[in-house]
């Protein structure tokens, strides 16, 4: 009987332990999306709100990068069914600061792409905002069914070389998503 | 296998497998110290199975103290040194750690922090800047091109921008000149073959500097490695027909000042975001000693526990099985868990074991002997007719037969354990033969034979008795054994077989004589007597009349004398007593009246026939009534009483038959031997009437006794069997009384 709850605690503790990795935060939330056909391709404008304390930033402009990643799902809406997943897709960015240009730098890592911005904010600014980001082909979804669509955002700090980033399990926890933002396309 | 063996095995594999996985985790642990990617992101996992693993430790330990703790408040056996050696153990394993845990912590904090120290910083900080000096100058100059630039496109007319645009990018060496309006409309642009073809737009934050009337000029890191110059200046009021302007000119770093820009900034950084994990490093590192430490430390207490169990578990065994042996349990063994010299003292243990299981079972084996040899003997004692005493050197009775009982009258088997003879009756003759053995004793007479002659109610009594001690350790007697017999009757045999013979040889010597001698005498004084003269013829009357009347006085004794000595010739018949009593007793009747004796018979009605020769018995009353007239003779208000009974002796019927008188009773000197031949005291008589009375009683197989009576007076009483079937029980009241005596005439 002993040893049985000792196992329980033990299953507990560790179940505890890997929920605490990514959990929903205020720091990062979705504020808008929609999708838009254009031209036969479904494009998405999404807009986030990012809060960053001055500990993150401080973080940035001594060497870490902070990614942001764009989650998008497609799925078909079943009645009696679980949904099934039509398309998914990530939309990622990197944002750095480069001490010797004084500039903050922001990589789009699905392009390689590269901008750099003189403040913290106007890159902020750069990755909180998806335009005309391109998702499916309208051909590829029928038009009688209901599709959901869900966007979230995943806020994550990262060292240079990733063999440091166990480090950060010590410190502030980055690794926050925003909850889903879904909504429903007819075709 | 047994089911303590399979759980030991199970525990054994348990720990096993989790002290692997421990080390596995440790090791996993120590690889993501060491920067390796693959292990980083395993690093919250493998911490959680160190802390699971550290859980599950304080947990056992938690158990093995909660045990050890209600061990030592229980007193068992081994607690306490149990206790001791898990102290010293746990002391001796967590000094060292916890040494080594302090002075790692601080070369380790002291090392990281080394790693950062203020000269690397300033250095880099240097670097940095230099590096940014370098690269400022180059940004005057490219910004004072473009200002050059924007002079020369002032003189010009707009129609003739391109051309100028693409001579003047090609004087200053720019990558890109664009001339755009304020709100960001390119107006004009060149560009070098190597760079994109399609015009970008103005950045947002050069076309808000140039509006604001500032020159933009910044060096922008690129992608793919290597720097650009972008540089701005407001030509809008300078060209004609035209307004707000902006140009922008963009010019490539030398690439090697840029691979060298991309150094510093790289070292920079690295060190920068190294700085900024420098914390959570330490607290990391710190982490991952204390795990292991504490691993360590807990791993060390519970070893130690489990190793003062493994130490203290044999003498544990040892004690129990001690006290077990102790207790009796011979057939204690205890495990042999090792060969070393506990294992040795284990062995040894149980060999002690097995040599006193059969040291014990060959000294049951013995006592069972004893004690077989023992119930033999007290059969044998109790079934032998000679009385056997075995005293303790204090005179205690250790044991004594039936016999010894019988003999003495006492009951000596109740008195074992008691000092000998105190039990007894004060006059007893217990008492007598106590004193005299004891005074034999007392004057170091350990071992003798001696005849004793006692008188006790019954009579005298004579008892041959040997002495012999009981060797002991030391020489002293571990006791004595008195052995005894009662031969008062087998004397009684040989004095009446002597009588016997005394009777056969005077009837057989001098009565054969006594007729000669008696018709010589008459003869004579037939003959003689009518020629002689008176005087002499008296003095042959009186002569011969007295050999007639000695003769006749012989002839009468010697005729007794015959008749005790005869052997009887019995005409066993069914005799009425009470009609045989009745008709003995009339007979003197008449004479006792005579003498003022009153004779008062008292018969059992209930009393038949008994099965006896008719003449012996009429003999045997007639002898008892003469003897009780006889001892009334001259006595004034003489009573006789003659009483028949029957009555059961020892499950056998028999009849009583008892003749009492209140006359001067048996004096005392002779009341053992009342029925001896020629014991009497009385002056006429030939002293066989007695002696004839129990010859006759023993011949029936009977019984008979004298006494006398509190009130005075003697007391005869005899006991007949009342048929022959039950003759031989009746004996059985006496087992020493000899066989009827059968002799020859």
């Amino acid at each position: 009987m002993a040893q049985a709850s000792r196992v329980a605690w033990l299953v507990c503790f560790l179940a505890t332990m890997a929920a605490g990795t990514v959990h929903a935060d205020s720091r990062v939330r979705v504020r808008e999306a929609s999708v838009a056909n254009v031209d036969g391709l479904y494009e998405l404008d999404a807009a986030i709100t990012v809060r960053v304390p001055d500990d993150a930033r401080r973080a940035i402009e001594s060497g870490l990068t902070m990614r942001l990643d764009y989650e998008i799902e497609i799925a078909r809406v079943r009645r009696y069914a679980p949904d099934a997943e039509v398309a998914t897709l990530v939309q990622s960015y990197e944002l750095g600061y480069h001490a010797l240009s004084q500039r903050y730098l922001v990589r789009n890592l699905n392009t390689g792409e590269q901008q750099d911005f003189g403040t913290f904010q106007a890159a902020l600014d750069r990755v909180s905002e998806v335009r005309g980001l391109p998702l499916i082909d309208s051909s590829l979804l029928d038009p009688e069914p209901t599709y959901e669509l869900r966007v979230r955002a995943l806020l994550d700090l990262r060292t240079t070389p990733d063999a440091l980033a166990w480090l950060l399990f010590w410190a502030d926890d980055w690794s926050v998503a925003s909850d889903w933002f879904s909504w429903t396309l007819r075709p | 296998m047994d089911a303590p063996s399979l759980n030991r095995a199970a525990s054994a594999a348990v720990m096993g497998v989790g002290g692997l996985l421990w080390l596995s985790a440790l090791l996993f642990m120590a690889q993501t110290a060491q920067n390796s990617e693959q292990f980083s992101r395993l690093h919250p996992w493998i911490l959680m199975v160190n802390v699971a693993g550290l859980v599950v430790l304080v947990g056992l330990l938690a158990t093995k103290l909660a045990q050890l703790v209600r061990d030592w408040r229980g007193h068992v056996i081994g607690s306490r040194l149990k206790a001791r050696m898990v102290w010293i153990f746990g002391v001796l394993a967590t000094l060292p750690i916890l040494l080594v845990y302090f002075f790692a912590v601080q070369f380790l904090s002291r090392g990281i922090d080394s790693w950062f120290n203020l000269e690397i910083r300033q250095s880099l900080d240097d670097a940095l800047v230099l590096s940014r000096s370098a690269l400022e100058t180059r940004m005057r100059e490219h910004l004072n091109a473009t200002e050059a630039i924007a002079e020369a496109l002032m003189q010009g007319s707009t129609a003739q921008l391109p051309g100028r645009l693409e001579r003047l990018r090609q004087q200053s060496g720019a990558l890109e000149i664009t001339v755009a309006t304020e709100g960001g409309a390119v107006i004009a642009v060149s560009k070098g073959l190597s760079h994109d073809v399609v015009p970008d737009e103005l950045p947002g934050e050069v076309l808000l500097q140039v509006r604001q009337g500032s020159p933009f000029v910044s060096l922008e890191p690129q992608a793919e490695g290597g720097y650009l110059i972008r540089t701005a200046v407001p030509i809008g009021s300078a060209l004609p027909g035209s307004s707000g302007l902006v140009l922008q000119a963009i010019y490539p770093v030398p690439e090697r000042l840029g691979a060298l820009a991309d150094t510093v900034q790289a070292a920079y950084q690295q060190f920068g975001e190294k700085d900024y994990l420098r914390r959570p490093l330490k607290a990391s590192f710190i982490l991952t000693l204390t795990v292991v430490l504490l691993l360590s430390l807990l791993a060390a207490w519970y070893g130690a526990i489990f190793t003062a169990q493994r130490l203290v578990q044999p003498i544990q065994d040892l004690v129990k099985g001690t006290r077990a042996v102790a207790q009796g349990d011979l057939d204690t063994r205890l495990p042999l868990t090792s060969h070393d010299e506990m294992g040795f003292l284990v062995h040894s243990f149980n060999d002690m074991t097995k040599r006193l299981r059969r040291a014990r079972e060959a000294q049951q084996r013995a006592q069972q002997a004893a004690e077989t040899e023992r119930a033999n003997l007290a059969v044998i004692l109790a079934r032998l007719s000679t009385g056997v005493v075995s005293l303790e050197p204090d005179l205690r009775v250790r044991t004594a037969n039936r016999a010894a009982s019988m003999i003495l009258g006492e009951d000596l088997e109740a008195g074992v354990g008691q000092v000998f003879g105190e039990a007894g009756a004060v006059d007893g003759m217990l008492r007598e033969f106590t004193e005299a053995c004891r005074s034999r004793l007392a004057a170091g007479d350990v071992e003798w034979r001696e005849q004793f002659t006692f008188q006790s109610g019954g009579g005298r009594r004579v008892i041959m008795c040997a002495c012999t001690p009981l060797p002991g350790e030391d020489g002293t007697p571990a006791g004595y054994v008195l052995v005894f017999d009662d031969i008062t009757v087998m004397l009684q045999a040989q004095r009446e077989a002597a009588w016997g013979e005394v009777a056969r040889r005077l009837a057989h010597e001098i009565k054969n004589p006594l007729t000669p001698i008696r018709l010589s005498a008459e003869r004579m004084r037939h003959k003689l007597l009518p020629s002689m003269n008176e005087k002499d013829a008296q003095l042959l009357d009186r002569g011969t009349e007295t050999i007639v009347q000695q003769v006749e006085a012989m002839k009468e004794m010697v005729n007794a004398f015959s008749e005790y000595a005869r052997a009887p010739r019995f005409e066993m018949a069914d005799v009425h007593l009470n009609r045989l009593v009745t008709e003995a007793t009339d007979l003197y009747r008449a004479q006792v009246t005579n003498r003022g004796v009153t004779l008062d018979v008292r018969l059992d009605p209930s009393l038949e026939s008994i099965v006896a020769d008719r003449g012996r018995l009429r003999q045997l009353l007639n002898n008892l009534l003469t003897n009780a007239v006889e001892a009334l003779e001259g006595q004034a208000g003489g009573e006789i009483r003659v009483t028949t009974r029957r009555s059961v002796r020892a499950g056998e019927d028999v009849a009583e038959i008892a003749v009492e008188d209140n006359g001067p009773g048996f004096q005392r000197e002779v009341m053992g031997q009342v029925f001896d031949p020629y014991i009497t005291t009385k002056t006429r008589g030939t002293g066989l009437g007695l002696a004839i009375v129990r010859k006759i009683v023993e011949e029936h197989g009977g019984h008979v006794e004298a006494e006398n009576q509190p009130g005075g007076g003697a007391r005869v009483r005899i006991e007949l069997p009342v048929s022959e079937h039950n003759r031989g029980p009746a004996l059985q009241r006496d087992a020493r009384r000899p066989e009827p005596r059968r002799e020859r005439a």
